[in-house]
């Protein structure tokens, strides 16, 4: 019946065997668990591959959208999974276990359901030109799969051989539509149902209870509309199938209960599945101005933000799954796609480490070294006793200058030492004369001084006590920067700004998009609650028909059979008779 | 007496080190583990997999960074290949076209195999029947030719 294309290991990893699941230690391990057994062991259990138990396959039915939204097909199927019965609804009937088998459900129906359900079920089926034992069955919620019927087989992927018949299908549906005819019945492969003479539209105005809060004119907005016939169809849809039900004694053709098996069994797992498109459940998606380069760089964004290291590997990253729960790791649909753009990332940004790194060597390692001296020199030690009683100090270990310059830099600290203070604050002021002004300003702070200074010998030969208000006097002293450099920094100011500000365009676009997802949710749970509202209704309707006349209600479904409208209007006859 | 030369003397690693060491030591701590793993009630031939698996991926991790991203420098990838972080021979493998993927150097050494012929896992996807899932024995690979 339906394979699960979910792997659930990456790469070169067998597939857990049931019940195991994946697990990481604190300390980075990964390890596994057998929740049944209550077994744990760093090694991952191998088996040979065995059919999904599908408690798991729900999990990852359940787990699956929320990591997908980017893609608008998968975010339609999101959507649509808050109008699939909760889970408990799912297994009632037997139905759970037919998952997997061919010919799953059959018959489990919906003949044991106490109350209807508002469950997507099959709206249409229609029959693939070309590709005989294929249809296309539509459902109510506008979604779509094909089903084999020689085979029993259902798929929300569609194969690739159907596509073509069903492109054109579609075509001709959009003409049809565009030409304005109201095709429903022809489309609608339901050809027991006629259309009644009583206008659709009032009809369902009355079946619609005036104390639910329900706004109407929403409602228009999301329903799946692309026959006329629809409201009609569903309003009548529960009544219809009791009466099938009732008659149902054995099928030998495909009928809707089998469909609606199909899409039962199906909804355990349609998260993986999930690929027909709908042009209809599109609409939420479309006009959201999210590019692929906004969206590339968002998720670029987001590896910024969470300071990830672009040294590590990318099985690291998703290991992790820190990025994962973030909106912006799904502005990209395909792993491949975020592994392109972490590339393109990880490689730029070790450039740029790279070049940040360079320009800070220049100033390093002598300035450490000269500040060490400044503190611990003293003619009263030689270099070799000053190198072992400091061997174990960082400035005197750094790889990065050799025993041979700390030496010479050592006796000529010394030597300087003993040279009256009038010509060191000389050397001194000569030293800082030759800083250019762009380096060296009356906005340069003292706690800043540029490298060149820092790392000169002439720079530690006075006291610093002596020394800093110089330095401070004359710095004082200086003009400000020099224009070319103002401008150098505002250039530099303005493209930070304009980042910032495409950073905050592109947040804004996935917000939005984010907005229109979350909307898109509400109207289907809004409808959802209103379908209940109506089967409710509905059914309390039937039960007063029932009291009224058991005769009555029998021949009204006899009549239902074949014509629905009919029935409806018997029982709107019946309700004014109560009255 | 021979010199014994003390840790700190030890020459320390080139430049850029640092920047992977973390990394490093998760492979490290994987391997360790992976190495430790009961193997009891696992196949024999399968009781290798993830140490050849982690080999494989810390492998393409210094392959990547230094062929792909040009992340470290020669003198780090040289001194990363002699401290056996990655796996010299396979990396020289990844450089010759048709073995950009290749799982490991089992895999393609006839001599060791029954069939006289390359592992299972070299065959492309597109020469396989469709749907045939293949892993090789020798260190689990399910499929590692250059045009899957
Ligand atoms: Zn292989
Ligand atoms: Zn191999």
């Amino acid at each position: 019946m339906l394979k699960s294309t979910y792997k659930p290991s990456p790469g070169l990893l067998q597939p857990l065997p049931p019940g195991w699941t994946e697990h990481k230690a604190p300390t980075g391990h990964t390890y596994y668990y057998n929740a049944t057994t209550k077994e744990s062991t760093y090694k991952r259990p191998g088996a040979v591959p065995v059919p999904m138990d599908p408690a798991t396959s729900y999990f990852q039915h359940q787990a699956v959208p929320q990591i997908n939204l980017s893609d608008p097909v998968v975010a339609n199927a999101f959507m649509a999974q808050y109008t699939a019965p909760p889970p408990q609804q799912q297994q009632h009937g037997g139905q759970r276990g037919g998952f997997g088998g061919p010919g799953g459900g059959r018959g489990g129906g919906f003949q044991s359901r106490p109350r209807p359900q508002p469950v997507d079920k099959p709206r249409s089926k229609v029959a693939i030109p070309g590709h005989d034992p294929w249809i296309l069955v539509y459902t109510k919620y506008g979604r779509r799969f094909a089903y084999n019927s020689a085979k029993n087989a259902s798929y929300w992927r569609i194969p690739e051989k159907l596509m073509p018949a069903i492109l054109e299908l579609d075509q001709a549906r959009i003409r049809q539509k565009a030409a304005g005819t109201a095709s429903a019945e022809q489309e609608d492969g339901k050809a027991t149902a006629s259309s009644g003479p009583v206008p659709r539209k009032e009809q369902q105005q009355e079946q619609e209870p005036p104390q639910h809060d329900y706004d109407s004119s929403e409602y228009e907005e999301v329903e799946v509309t692309d026959d006329e016939g629809d409201e009609e169809q569903d309003g009548n849809a529960p009544k219809r199938r009791r009466t099938e039900d009732a008659a149902d004694d054995g099928p030998v053709e495909f009928t809707e209960a089998d469909i609606a098996a199909q899409l039962a069994a199906m909804g355990a797992d349609y998260g993986d599945e999930y690929d027909g498109y709908d042009e209809e459940m599109d609409e939420g998606d479309e006009g959201l101005p999210l590019s692929d380069s906004d969206a590339r760089e968002l998720f670029k964004d987001l590896l910024n933000d969470f300071n990830i290291n672009p040294y590590s590997p990318w099985d690291k990253l998703i290991e992790e799954g820190k990025v994962i729960d973030d909106a912006r790791y799904t502005v990209l649909s395909t792993t491949k796609a975020r592994k392109e753009v972490w590339e393109e990332w990880s490689c730029a940004k070790i450039q740029e480490l790279k070049e940040k790194r360079a320009t800070e060597e220049k100033k390093d390692p002598k300035i450490p070294y000269m500040a060490f001296l400044q503190e611990k020199a003293t003619p009263k030690l030689y270099w070799p006793e000053f190198k072992r009683k400091y061997k174990k100090e960082e400035p005197m270990r750094d790889t990065k200058l050799s025993d041979k310059d700390r030496e010479k830099w050592y006796r000529e600290h010394i030597n300087r030492l003993k040279i009256p203070q009038a010509t060191l604050k000389a050397d001194l002021k000569k030293l800082l004369e030759s800083v250019p002004l762009s380096a060296l300003n009356n906005q340069t702070m003292t706690s800043h001084l540029p490298p060149q200074i820092l790392g000169d010998i002439r720079y530690i030969s006075l006291d610093p006590q002596i020394r800093d208000p110089f330095v401070e006097a004359y710095i004082q002293g200086l003009g400000s920067p020099p224009a070319a450099d103002e401008r150098a920094q505002e250039e530099e100011n303005e493209a930070a700004k304009t980042a910032r500000n495409e950073r905050r365009k592109r947040e804004k676009a996935l917000e939005e998009r984010e907005r229109a997802v979350a909307e898109g949710k509400r109207r289907q749970e809004k409808k959802l609650q209103f379908e209940r509202h109506r089967l409710r209704d509905e059914e309390r309707e039937l039960e007063r028909a029932m009291h009224v006349s058991k005769k009555g209600l029998q021949s009204q479904l006899a009549a239902t059979v074949v014509d629905k409208p009919a029935a409806e209007v018997s029982a709107e006859k019946n309700r004014e008779a109560i009255r | 007496m021979p010199a014994i030369r003390a840790a700190s003397k030890r020459k320390p690693p080139p430049e850029g080190f640092s920047d992977l060491e973390e990394d490093l030591l998760v492979f490290s701590n994987k391997m360790k583990d992976a190495q430790n793993a009961p193997t009891d009630n696992i196949p024999k031939h399968q009781a290798q997999w993830p140490v050849f698996q982690i080999s494989h991926q810390r492998s393409r991790y210094i392959y990547e960074l230094y062929y792909e991203k040009e992340a470290i420098s020669k003198q780090l990838y040289d001194w990363l290949l002699k401290n056996g972080y990655a796996d010299a021979l396979l990396i020289a493998k990844w450089k010759k076209q048709g073995y950009e993927k290749l799982c490991c150097l089992r895999c393609v050494q006839t001599k060791e195999t029954n069939f006289n012929s390359t592992c299972i896992c070299r065959v492309p996807k597109a020469q396989l029947k469709e749907g045939q899932d293949v892993q090789c024995v020798s260190c689990g690979c399910r499929g590692c030719a250059s045009c899957d």
